[in-house]
């Protein structure tokens, strides 16, 4: 009997196979693949060997074994891969959507994503630390509201790690005088990591706090400075809040959104001159998968003394930081060579500062300058932003 | 004593697996053949081995030589030729892993690159040293130098450059003694087309252009005639890099596949690429018009000139593809052109094509279809039709690989056919090196028949009945 990964999953899994279908086995996937290299170099490791080995699971010729799900698990959800379809397969989609399934067969997850799961269960948050924490990152300038149009959601890898991006955005709207909400203490992890990698009982958990978090501060728009947080939020939230039947009538915005809106309007104005060479990094669930990539470059052409280099892979070609997937969880070697390989590139512009916006990619930067022994500096977009802005 | 795992496994460690799942993912490349016709070769290899160094490749012939395992050497096994399936088990050297680029000589505008390195990367990295690709194919984004080179073939760039055979100077090849034989100018002829039968290619030395900035133009011509007419003239008197030919019928497709307007109705759209700068638009006007056509817009060929590696688009909305493919001298293409469309007049044929140095077109005529459905072998029979039709015209076969090993003699020509069976006799006297790609895996009980001869015969005989035979989709997604 063949092992055949859980169908109930799938929603849509007639869509999906169909998509299978229309595999062309170009290969132009395999070609851009940030984990395909750690495989040996064996086409097993490939997108197009996954989507072929899905198939043929599907129709009954292939067994789902366990060195299957751990390829299948070996996916940072960059993206890439689906950009460079000719077929435009939802690739993604179809790796979360097998993930569902082995985790419904309880084939999945990987270890490291179910110590994940039991933090979320516990603290609702994947770092198992105490909400009390969330909003240590606050400083005293920090002046947010009980209720306002924009409620912030710091993300787990902001408030609990990371937090320079996350202070420097709402530092800036403080000083521009924008009201905003922040619940710290109550805002529960958006949930991608559990969505990554396919647990999705635990997530809807999470969400379903989330969601109702925020019908109760009557936020109209959620603003963050997480690309993993953003995506969530931006995509996965509408379809999960009409599961659970609950109200989502906002609008999520990443931070680079607010800020190239501020400076549109002219409500923003960079003027203190920053004289930096910098290479900005396109996070993958902010670039590819919500299309950001003129709003951080506009940004940067704003700050006076900033001159961008971009590094051979940038914008849709954009390489990964290695960390999401749940792959920074589970493989870490990997992850971090991933990371070091992308830090390279940008040493190899020559710019001094390696710029991004996400706090996921920022943390795997910061460690992989450190292996390399770099002298490249790493920021933030918004503390970049908000060195020009001034006091 | 060893066995044959050992041995490989001593030799070559982590590079070789064995392990089944791995090995079933060598099992197929771009073609989507019915498994009836697959159950009859040993398309599964036995063991892979991942080369990492040309050590690993010398390591590998060395040990099939001597134990008479059968290679069959893959790169990204980006052609549906069956060239890079195993019929007769074995090992299946993949060489993709060989991607580094050994040397660049700017000043002579030469590359030394090892066979796994992919078109496009090859691209990027000689745009360093002021060098680009003379020539590359579609798939440029996944395949290799040395894959293209072995199973031969055009595309962006042919206009004025050729074939990849005509772009590569020098070639290092690893035999099943384990040595390394460096071939050059006219020797290296048999190993074009030849997808490795006669050894597995460690190096070629590419001839290349200086990178220039291309910009891209669109025609439209109403018919294949002026088609024909405006190509011929175009590649006398314009200073054009790159000619892609699309018919209305593909336009049609592709724009439902990408949900755009298609660029034309009716006719066809040529879309070339000149370096900036050189190319004299009010000359291409007045060629245009010349032939009933007129120039389009800038957006039109900006967009085309972008999606150049994207012709299997279309496949979105098949869920799969029927290919068929051949080379037809200008002078023959439009009455080829008329009679494809006579002999398949129940399907929506899509016609994509390069144009060729010295008055050719490399053309592939696409019919959408479903792998999956119950009559699919059936209508497999229409690919063959535009082949069999080209030949009337003075056409002949694009590539052999496995499933047109029947037809090597017509793709080759007499004297490269005889001289290609002379070395095989002599560095392969076994047929351990890619058995079945030079004339078709052979059947047991019937060694007179080939399964390639099989196919193209088995074809012939039922396109009357696959032409009648149109595919319906029933779904849209």
């Amino acid at each position: 009997m063949t092992n055949k990964i859980g169908a109930s999953a799938t929603s849509n899994a007639e869509e999906l196979a169909h998509a299978m279908d229309t595999c062309a086995r170009c290969g132009f996937c395999k070609s851009v693949c940030p984990t395909y290299p750690f495989g040996g170099g064996f086409e097993a490791s490939s997108p197009r060997a996954k989507v072929h080995f899905l198939k043929e699971n599907q129709e009954g010729r292939a067994e789902l074994t366990p060195e299957w799900v751990d390829r299948l698990y070996r996916c940072t959800t960059c993206e890439r891969c689906q950009a460079v379809c000719q077929t435009g397969i939802p690739l993604v989609h179809l790796w979360e959507k097998a993930r569902a399934g082995m985790v419904e067969k309880g084939l999945g997850p990987m270890p490291a994503h179910k110590k994940l799961r039991a933090a979320a269960a516990e603290f609702g948050n994947p770092y198992g630390e105490p909400s009390s924490r969330q909003s240590q990152w606050l400083l005293p300038e920090h002046a947010p509201v009980e209720r306002a149009e924009i409620l912030i959601f710091g993300g787990c890898t902001a408030s609990y790690r990371m937090p320079a991006m996350l202070q420097s955005g709402v530092t800036i709207l403080t000083r521009l005088g924008i009201p905003y909400a922040y619940a710290g203490g109550e805002e529960c992890c958006c949930a991608s990591p559990l969505l990554r990698t396919g647990q999705l009982e635990a997530a809807q958990e999470l969400i379903s706090r989330n969601l109702d978090l925020f019908a109760r501060k009557g936020a109209t728009r959620i603003v963050t400075p997480c690309g993993g947080c953003s995506k969530t939020l931006k995509f996965d939230y509408p379809a999960w809040a009409r599961k659970l039947g609950k109200p989502f009538d906002v609008e999520v915005l990443h931070f680079s959104e607010v800020y190239v809106s501020l400076i549109r309007e002219g409500r923003l104005k960079p003027r203190t001159r920053v004289d930096r060479t910098v290479t900005f990094h396109d996070p993958c669930h902010v670039g590819r998968s919500q299309g950001l990539f003129d709003e951080p470059r506009e940004i940067l052409a704003a700050i006076p003394g900033v001159r961008l280099v971009e590094m051979a892979h940038c914008r849709e070609e954009s390489r990964c930081c290695g960390a999401g997937g749940g792959v920074k969880a589970n493989y870490p070697e990997m992850a971090a060579q991933i990371a070091r390989d992308r830090v390279s590139e940008a040493i190899e512009t020559g710019a001094d500062t390696l710029v991004t916006m996400c706090p996921f990619c920022q943390t795997s930067f910061s460690q992989a300058i450190g292996e390399l022994q770099g002298t490249i500096q790493l920021m933030g977009l918004e503390q970049l932003l908000l060195e020009s802005v001034g006091p | 004593m060893k066995t044959p795992e050992k041995e490989l496994r001593e030799a070559l460690g982590t590079a070789v697996t064995f392990d089944p799942q791995i090995l079933r993912t060598y099992d197929h490349d771009l073609g989507e053949m019915p498994g009836p016709l697959m159950a009859m070769i040993k398309h599964v290899p036995e063991v892979v081995v991942a080369a990492r160094s040309v050590q690993d490749v010398t390591r590998a012939m060395a040990i099939a030589g001597s134990l008479r395992i059968p290679v069959t050497p893959r790169a990204q096994a980006t052609s549906g030729y069956g060239g890079a399936i195993p019929c007769k088990g074995g090992m299946v050297l993949d060489v993709s892993g060989l991607d580094r680029v050994l040397a660049i000589n700017a000043k002579e505008a030469i590359v030394d690159v090892e066979p796994g390195v992919v078109w496009e990367a090859l691209s990027r990295t000689l745009a360093k040293a002021g060098l680009d690709n003379r020539v590359c194919p579609t798939s440029a984004p996944s395949s290799t130098v040395g894959g293209w080179f072995a199973m031969g073939g055009v595309g962006i760039g042919s206009l004025r450059y050729g074939s990849i055979r005509d772009n590569v100077i020098e070639i290092d090849v690893a035999g099943l003694d384990g040595r390394v034989t460096t071939y050059a100018g006219e020797q290296i002829e048999p190993f074009h087309q030849t997808c490795g039968t006669l050894g597995v290619i460690t190096r070629l030395r590419l001839a290349c252009r200086k990178a220039e900035a291309m910009r891209p133009a669109s025609v439209w011509l109403p018919g294949a005639d002026q088609v024909a007419r405006f190509l011929a003239q175009a590649e006398a008197q314009l200073p054009v890099y790159s000619a892609c030919l699309q018919s209305s019928g593909y336009c049609a497709l592709r724009a439902e596949a990408d949900g755009h307007a298609p660029a034309i109705a009716a006719g066809f759209l040529i879309t070339l690429a000149a370096p900036e700068a050189t190319l004299d638009e009010a000359e291409l006007a007045s060629l245009a018009q010349a032939h009933g056509g007129r120039v389009l817009g800038q957006a039109v060929a900006s967009r085309e000139w972008a999606e150049r590696f994207y012709p299997m688009r279309i496949k979105k909305i098949g869920p799969s593809v029927l290919v068929g493919e051949f080379y037809i001298p200008l002078s023959g293409f439009a009455a080829c052109i008329k009679a494809v469309q006579a002999a398949l007049p129940r399907d929506v044929l899509g016609l994509e094509a390069f144009a060729v140095r010295n008055g050719s077109l490399a053309v592939l005529v696409y019919m959408l279809d479903d792998a999956g459905a119950l009559l699919y072998p059936l209508r497999m029979g229409k690919a063959m039709i535009p082949l069999r039709l080209a030949q009337r015209h003075g056409g002949r076969v694009y590539a052999s690989g496995m499933w047109f090993a029947a037809e090597r003699r017509k793709l080759f020509g007499p004297d490269k056919f005889t001289a290609v069976a002379r070395l095989k006799k002599r560095l392969d006297p076994h047929d351990l090196l890619n058995p079945g790609k030079t004339g078709g895996p052979g059947f047991p009980f019937l060694p007179f028949l080939s399964l390639s001869r099989l196919i193209v015969i088995g074809t012939a005989m039922i396109a009357p009945l696959s032409a009648r035979l149109p595919y319906k989709r029933s779904k849209t997604f």
